[in-house]
């Protein structure tokens, strides 16, 4: 006997827990539940890149998107009222028929180009950091710089925006 | 049919290996948290000159087990109001990042887990995940107290992880692997890290302590403002896999990649004949950085959250910056020797050191200055 059947199963596993994390993440009415669910939906896609042999993905993956980004989102989920008029999802409010067409209309042309090709196996020791690192900075570095250029100007922009002007508070309160 | 250790079946042993490498990482999560917290009242006693435990068993050794026997007979409380699931989730997810980074540890030469080639980042990543589960707790215990302090970690946590990753950098930059292992072997001999890169040790530690909630950054737990923070509605065992097993956990966790980044890890006198010598050293040095958290936390005074987040963002991130920037060109220019990284990273030390009182008293002055201003504001 060997190992062979593990990765199916593994990859079964993990593939429910995209599609059925995702789903939830769109269809429930809670969003704390919602981005919580999010968390989930990112760890089995860096489950996903583990399979790949891309470890070093799958930890940025991690990193920056479990816990950096689905933490922002609740610290934000928290600052709102919880409870209110209504709860509602975050899309398709109760048009399930609309829903299942636009569905329909972006998964059966996913799946049938998913079917139509045989990848080839991944190289190993894709979890190396040394190939990635170098390909980023010298290959890629002019898409790398553009990229970071617009995370500079985005965080730029955050600061204008919440940075309290205190004259003017003063001036409106004298008022 | 290849054949696995001790004549077993692989199918049969790869299965054992993992039963035995969590009821490993279990066993050592469980002990030293039990140790710790002994170890922790005992010196903060010794400090401020009480006896601490002392009467359960000799020197009151017992006295862990004795309140951790406690805490498993004591009631599962929920109040009605908290969220079940959330509520229930959040020790886990507090929990199980941390006994997964247990994996990478190297407690000596051929103990270890799994050496992965991404090591470092790994254990970063794990990090990352607590912060979910204490957000989480905090959210779901429909307390004021708990949303505040949750509220705190996680603004507290996601900005300390970022010197600390600096930090992580300039050590990967000197070595050239993120492996644990290949960073504990790049440091035989007396000459460890500590003594090359310094200044990203201080930085690291001082981010440790904020990223496991020690205390001049105990924000989210602060017991004088808050009753307990985000725990404020556990209790029984689910505060204590939360508090005690999760808290020195990263606690050991942390001290453990200081260990290895910094002091060589398991290496020490006499490793080379002995192999399994290494196994002592580490949890020596581990204990040793440790104690220094423990001393630290009898010692300092907690800070105010804004001034937390202004030592974060206006402190600890450009320096680390600057640190990486130094590191990066010293070891571009000479490849050969890290004398030169040595003596920059010491000269920033002291620069740092020198420069605290200095900036205090800026600040000060500022602070004055706007509040007078505001006053002339307010009697014109």
């Amino acid at each position: 006997m060997s190992f062979d059947f593990v990765e199916p199963v593994v990859f079964a596993v993990l593939a429910f827990g995209v599609i059925g994390a995702g789903a939830a993440v769109v269809l429930l009415d809670r969003i704390t539940a919602s981005a919580l669910l999010m968390a989930l939906t990112f760890l089995c896609m860096a489950g996903m890149f583990v399979l790949l042999g891309a470890e070093t993905i799958a930890a940025f993956q991690v990193l920056i998107y479990v816990g950096a980004i689905t933490v922002l989102i609740l610290f934000g989920v928290q600052f709102t009222k919880q409870g209110g008029d209504r709860s509602y999802a975050l899309f398709f409010q109760k048009q399930y028929p609309l829903a299942a067409a636009l569905v329909a209309a972006v998964a059966i042309p996913v799946a049938l180009f998913a079917f139509s090709f045989t990848a080839p196996a991944p190289p190993p020791g894709g979890g190396d950091i040394r190939p990635l690192a170098t390909s980023v900075f010298t290959d890629y570095a002019f898409a790398f710089e553009v990229a970071s250029v617009l995370l500079l100007a985005a965080m730029v922009g955050a600061i204008v925006l919440t940075t309290r002007d205190e004259r003017a508070e003063a001036a409106r309160r004298r008022k | 049919m290849p054949v696995g250790p001790l004549g077993l079946d692989p199918l049969f042993w790869a299965p054992l290996r993992l039963i035995i490498a969590v009821a490993l990482a279990l066993f050592l999560v469980l002990n030293g948290a039990l140790l710790q917290i002994y170890l922790e009242r005992k010196i903060q006693a010794i400090i401020q000159d009480r006896l601490g435990p002392y009467h359960v068993g000799p020197f009151g050794l017992l006295q862990t087990f004795a309140d951790a026997i406690k805490l498993i007979a004591k009631e599962d409380v929920r109040a009605r109001a908290t969220d079940p699931w959330f509520f229930l989730a959040a020790p886990a997810l507090v929990f199980c990042p941390m006994l997964a980074s247990w994996v990478v540890l190297p407690f000596a030469q051929d103990i270890v887990g799994v050496d992965l080639n991404i090591g470092l980042l790994y254990l970063t990543t794990l990090g990352s995940m607590t912060v979910l589960g204490i957000v989480i707790a905090g959210w779901a215990s429909n307390n004021k107290y708990a949303l505040v302090g949750g509220l705190r970690s996680a603004g507290q946590l996601i900005s300390y992880e970022i010197p600390q990753i600096l930090a992580l950098v300039s050590v990967a930059l000197v070595v050239g692997s993120l492996s644990m292992i290949d960073i504990t072997r790049s440091q035989a001999g007396p000459l460890v890290n500590v003594f090359v890169l310094p200044f990203s040790f201080l930085i690291y530690f001082i981010a440790a302590l904020a990223e496991t909630n020690r205390t001049p950054f105990d924000l989210p737990e602060a017991e004088s403002e808050l009753v307990a923070g985000w725990l404020t509605e556990y209790s029984g065992m689910r505060w204590g896999t939360m508090l005690a097993l999760s808290e020195y956990g990263n606690v050991t966790v942390v001290s453990s990649i200081v260990t290895t980044l910094w002091f060589g890890g398991w290496q020490g006198p006499g490793v080379d004949a002995i192999p399994l010598l290494g196994v002592l050293w580490f949890t020596l040095k581990v204990y040793g950085v440790i104690v220094v958290m423990m001393w630290i936390r009898a010692t300092l005074p907690r800070l105010r959250i804004d001034q937390l987040m202004t030592f974060c963002w206006l402190g600890l991130i450009p320096l680390a910056l600057l640190n990486i920037m130094v590191v990066a060109v010293l070891a571009l220019a000479f490849p050969d020797t890290k004398i030169p990284i040595a003596l920059a990273s010491w000269l920033l030390v002291i620069a740092f050191i020198a420069g605290v009182p200095f900036v205090q008293r800026r600040r000060l002055a500022l602070l004055r200055a706007r509040a007078s201003a505001s006053a002339v504001r307010a009697a014109s």
